[in-house]
């Protein structure tokens, strides 16, 4: 027999489908060994045509249509929407609506850091912690649905305002429940920094360096993870941000560690601004008007979503209907540059890497064939998990 | 003031390559440039200054509509229009857009992957939705559409009005 020189190398296909998570995506790990030296991503497996759609559409329907772009974070796309509208149609929404915009945004990022928290926990073995923070993220679930009616798609935004009011009796519901989350995150934030088996699968794990985060375009949480300072809410501040600031949280080490305690750390700044707004809510109106046709033109509006800056272009052609929506959602981005970090890493690592930049997560559960010339292994995406698990086991 | 600096920079730093300049917004500047300069122009921004990053890739599809007086029914006019790719990028809240204008017959671009690892994505976007070749890009795999989607047919053009009406032509 002839001996191998060339190195034994595999392709590990992981994705597209998981009928009980959010989002399908298609990643393929080529791996030397266990080491990871290149990643690709096939999408589109919920491609919905919504840009097709939207220039189909009036510009009010749009709004609804935008909305549902993402389960997760679904307000910050109406109100990327309706802001770059209202900027075309020149009319600014009264000060108490841009407040109230601002509260749903923040109890959106509430609910959207402890679903990654219990996600990432999860994909890391840690159940535990998955249960007790998706239990804890109900608080400002019902929140969500006492104001707007709705668990998901708030329907908050309309062109011109908002269609919720706050009463006395919800902002002290809102109060409370900031406490309780508050006392809980002080909670998760010691386990995540000090739990020595869940440290082995964070700490040092997925490095991606300032230089790469800052030049491949990273952004939200995950670029400043790794101390990019780039946060639209402080850098281009869009409805009340202006008159109800928000400290920029980085953190230098740019692993998976420091992805978890700049968005655990981020949900102070969101349970203290919550707070500063319901108690210094502006009065007023909620909205104004909007005219049905939108003056000739174009807008960027651009808005930090939990996973980081989302991007609207919207031209109109001065009709009832858009000429062009394009959305640019911050996983895009982020997808991107993890591919490109991915490569050096473990394939154990690749659950807890991909699940670190938070994507609508889900590609998950197909089968995983490695072919072999003598023997063939097959793993779904629970068996990679668990793979990863039991790697980390006897590290 | 910060963002009114950051723009001066950039209109400094691609003031070569610029055919023409224009602020649509007052954080804003948009350039117009030739696609042969496309590569050397966001080396100078991006790679050169590290000025700020590609945040996205918009593509348009600027056809030409004609309508017709007596129906007032609006169809496309194949004489005119063009595609066109925008750059954007972003420092904090300054925008510096990068257009190219692309002819129907001849849509081709070089592909800025070399330079950007990480826009490939927004390449084969662009590519499967609008038809624009990128030339040199690595990865051509369809990315969006479904795998048995007929080829030459871009989902995103505004002649595109269904899948039934393409098959008939």
């Amino acid at each position: 027999m002839e001996p191998k020189t060339a190195p034994e190398k595999f392709i590990v296909p992981i994705g597209p489908q998981h009928p009980a998570l959010k989002e399908p995506g298609h990643f393929e790990f080529t791996v030397e060994g266990e080491v990871v030296t290149n990643a690709t991503a096939r999408l589109g497996f919920v491609h919905r045509g919504m840009e097709k759609g939207a220039e189909n559409r009036t510009w009010i329907q749009g709004l609804y249509l935008m909305e549902r772009v993402c389960g997760i974070c679904s307000h910050v796309h109406a109100l990327a929407f309706a802001l770059g509208v209202e900027k075309l149609a020149g009319v600014q929404a009264p000060p108490r609506a841009q407040a109230i915009r601002e509260l749903v945004s923040e109890l959106e990022r509430i609910h959207s850091h402890l679903l990654w928290l219990g996600v990432a926990a999860h994909e890391g073995g840690f159940d535990t912690l998955f249960m007790f923070s998706w239990r804890d993220r109900e608080t400002v679930m019902d929140l969500l649905e006492t104001i707007s009616g709705n668990r998901v798609n708030y329907s908050a935004n309309v062109l011109g305002g908002v269609k919720i009011d706050i009463s006395d009796k919800q902002a002290d519901a809102i109060r409370k429940g900031m406490d309780f989350l508050e006392e809980r995150t002080q909670h998760y934030l010691k386990v995540v920094t000090e739990d020595e088996t869940f440290l082995g699968r964070t700490r040092n794990i997925g490095v991606m360096s300032f230089e790469q985060a800052d030049f491949l375009g990273a952004i939200g949480p995950t670029g400043r993870a790794s101390g990019v300072k780039r946060d639209v809410r402080v850098d281009s501040p869009y409805t009340a941000y202006n008159d109800f600031p928000v400290k920029l949280i980085t953190h230098t080490h740019g692993d998976l560690e420091a992805r978890f305690i700049v968005r655990i750390q981020e949900l102070y700044e969101s349970y203290r601004l919550v707070r500063e707004l319901v108690d210094k809510m502006p009065t007023g109106d909620l909205s104004v008007k909007v005219p049905r046709r939108i003056p000739e033109g174009e807008v960027i509006s651009r808005v930090e979503a939990p996973r980081g800056e989302l991007l609207y272009f919207i031209k109109s052609n001065g009709s009832d209907t858009p000429e062009r929506i394009k959305v640019r959602t911050p996983s895009l981005c982020n997808w991107s540059s993890v591919l490109v970090t991915a490569v050096g890493h473990n394939l154990a690592d690749m659950p807890m890497i991909l699940a670190g930049i938070d994507p609508c997560f889900s590609c998950n559960d197909r089968i995983v064939t490695v072919n072999r010339k003598t023997d063939s292994t097959q793993m779904d995406w629970e068996d990679l998990r668990q793979f990863g698990i039991e790697y980390y086991k006897w590290m | 003031m910060e963002t009114e600096k950051a723009l001066e920079l950039a209109e400094s730093l691609l003031k070569d390559f610029a055919i023409s300049t224009n602020r649509p917004e007052e954080n804003r500047v948009d350039f117009v440039i030739d696609r042969k300069n496309l590569k050397p122009a966001v080396n100078a921004i991006l790679v050169d200054k590290r000025w700020g990053y590609l945040s996205a890739i918009t593509a348009l599809d600027n056809a030409l509509w004609k309508v017709d007086e007596t129906t007032k029914k609006k169809t496309i006019d194949p004489s005119g229009g063009s595609l066109e790719l925008l750059y954007h990028f972003c420092q904090a809240a300054a925008v510096a857009t990068l257009r190219v204008s692309l002819s129907y017959d001849d849509p081709k671009v070089d592909s800025i992957c070399d330079l950007i690892s990480s826009v490939s994505m927004y390449e084969r976007e662009a590519a499967e939705l609008y038809g624009i070749e990128f030339v040199g890009t690595p990865n051509t795999d369809k990315l969006l559409l479904p795998d048995n989607w007929p080829a030459g047919v871009y989902p995103m053009r505004k002649t595109f009005t269904s899948l039934e009406d393409s098959a008939k032509g």
